[in-house]
C-alpha cells in the first residue's frame, strides 16, 4: 500500500493505492487517524485500492467513528468496485459516509 | 502446469506460508493463480480469495496471538473436484474451539470480527475437522462451484 495525502482548507484527502490487508492497517491508521484526531474532515480516496479486507475495513470504521468522536467526517471518495462490493457486503454502506 | 490457458474443472495445489502477516499477499497471489486455471466469474474468484485469505489472516491473528515470531509455517490446499471445492487449511497455532469461532452481529458497529462473517458469507461451509495429521488445526472450507 502506498499513499499520499493534500490538503485543502479544512480537508485532508488521503489517495490509498494498493491492497489493504492486516499487514498494512496499521500504517494505515497512522496516516488516516491522527488527521481526524486533529478534527479536519477527512476524504478517504479508494480509487486506486484494488482489494480491501476485514483489516482495512476495520481502518474504515474506525476512522468513521472516530470523526464522529471528533465532531467531524471522514468521506469515502471514488470507492473503487472491488472495495465497495466488500463494504456492501459488511452492510455498512449506510453507516460509512460514501460520497 | 496448464500452458494452453484453458479452463480445467479438477484442482489439486497446496503451498506452505510462513505464519505472519506478509504471508498474506502471498496467499492471495497462491489463490489467484490456481483459479486463473478455473472457469470461474471473476467475481467470484475475487470472493473466493477473499474468503481464503480471511481464514489465512485468523490463523495468523488469533491462532498465534501474543507470538511475536514464528518460524511454523500454514498450509493451504486447494482443490476442485466435480464441481466441488474444498480449501483446507493446516497450522500448528492455538487449537481452535470451534464453538467459540464467532463474527460480531452486523448492527454492532465496531472495528474488527467481520472475517468469520465474510467465509460464512462466501462459503458453503466451514468445518474444522480432526484428522490433522501433525496439525493442530484443519479447516476445511467448501463451496459448489
Amino acid at each position: 500500500m502506498t499513499y499520499k495525502v493534500t490538503e485543502e482548507g479544512n480537508v485532508s484527502t488521503v489517495f490509498l493505492n494498493g491492497e489493504i490487508d492486516m499487514d498494512v492497517t496499521e500504517k494505515a491508521k497512522e496516516v488516516i487517524l491522527p488527521l481526524v484526531e486533529s478534527g479536519k474532515e477527512v476524504h478517504l480516496n479508494l480509487k486506486d485500492v484494488s482489494y480491501m479486507d476485514s483489516s482495512g475495513i476495520s481502518v474504515l470504521i474506525e476512522s468513521h467513528q472516530k470523526a464522529l468522536e471528533k465532531n467531524t467526517k471522514v468521506i469515502i471518495k471514488e470507492v473503487s468496485k472491488s472495495v465497495l462490493k466488500v463494504i456492501m457486503m459488511a452492510k455498512l454502506e449506510q453507516i460509512l459516509n460514501l460520497g | 502446469m496448464n500452458f494452453f490457458n484453458t479452463a480445467v474443472n479438477q484442482v489439486s495445489e497446496s503451498k506452505d506460508f510462513p505464519v505472519n502477516t506478509a504471508s498474506l499477499k502471498e496467499v492471495r497471489t497462491f489463490s489467484r493463480d490456481v483459479f486463473e486455471k478455473i472457469n470461474l466469474p471473476q467475481n467470484q474468484k475475487d470472493e473466493l480469495v477473499l474468503a481464503i485469505a480471511e481464514a489465512a489472516q485468523n490463523i495468523v491473528k488469533h491462532g498465534y496471538k501474543g507470538v511475536e515470531q514464528t518460524n511454523d509455517k500454514m498450509e493451504i490446499k486447494i482443490s476442485l473436484k466435480d464441481g466441488n471445492l474444498e480449501i483446507g487449511f493446516f497450522d500448528k497455532g492455538k487449537a481452535v474451539v470451534p464453538q467459540n469461532v464467532q463474527h460480531r452481529k452486523l448492527d454492532d458497529i465496531k472495528p474488527g470480527g467481520l472475517g468469520t462473517f465474510f467465509i460464512k458469507e462466501i462459503m458453503d461451509a466451514a468445518v474444522f475437522k480432526k484428522d490433522q495429521k501433525g496439525w493442530v488445526n484443519h479447516l476445511v472450507l467448501t463451496k459448489k462451484i
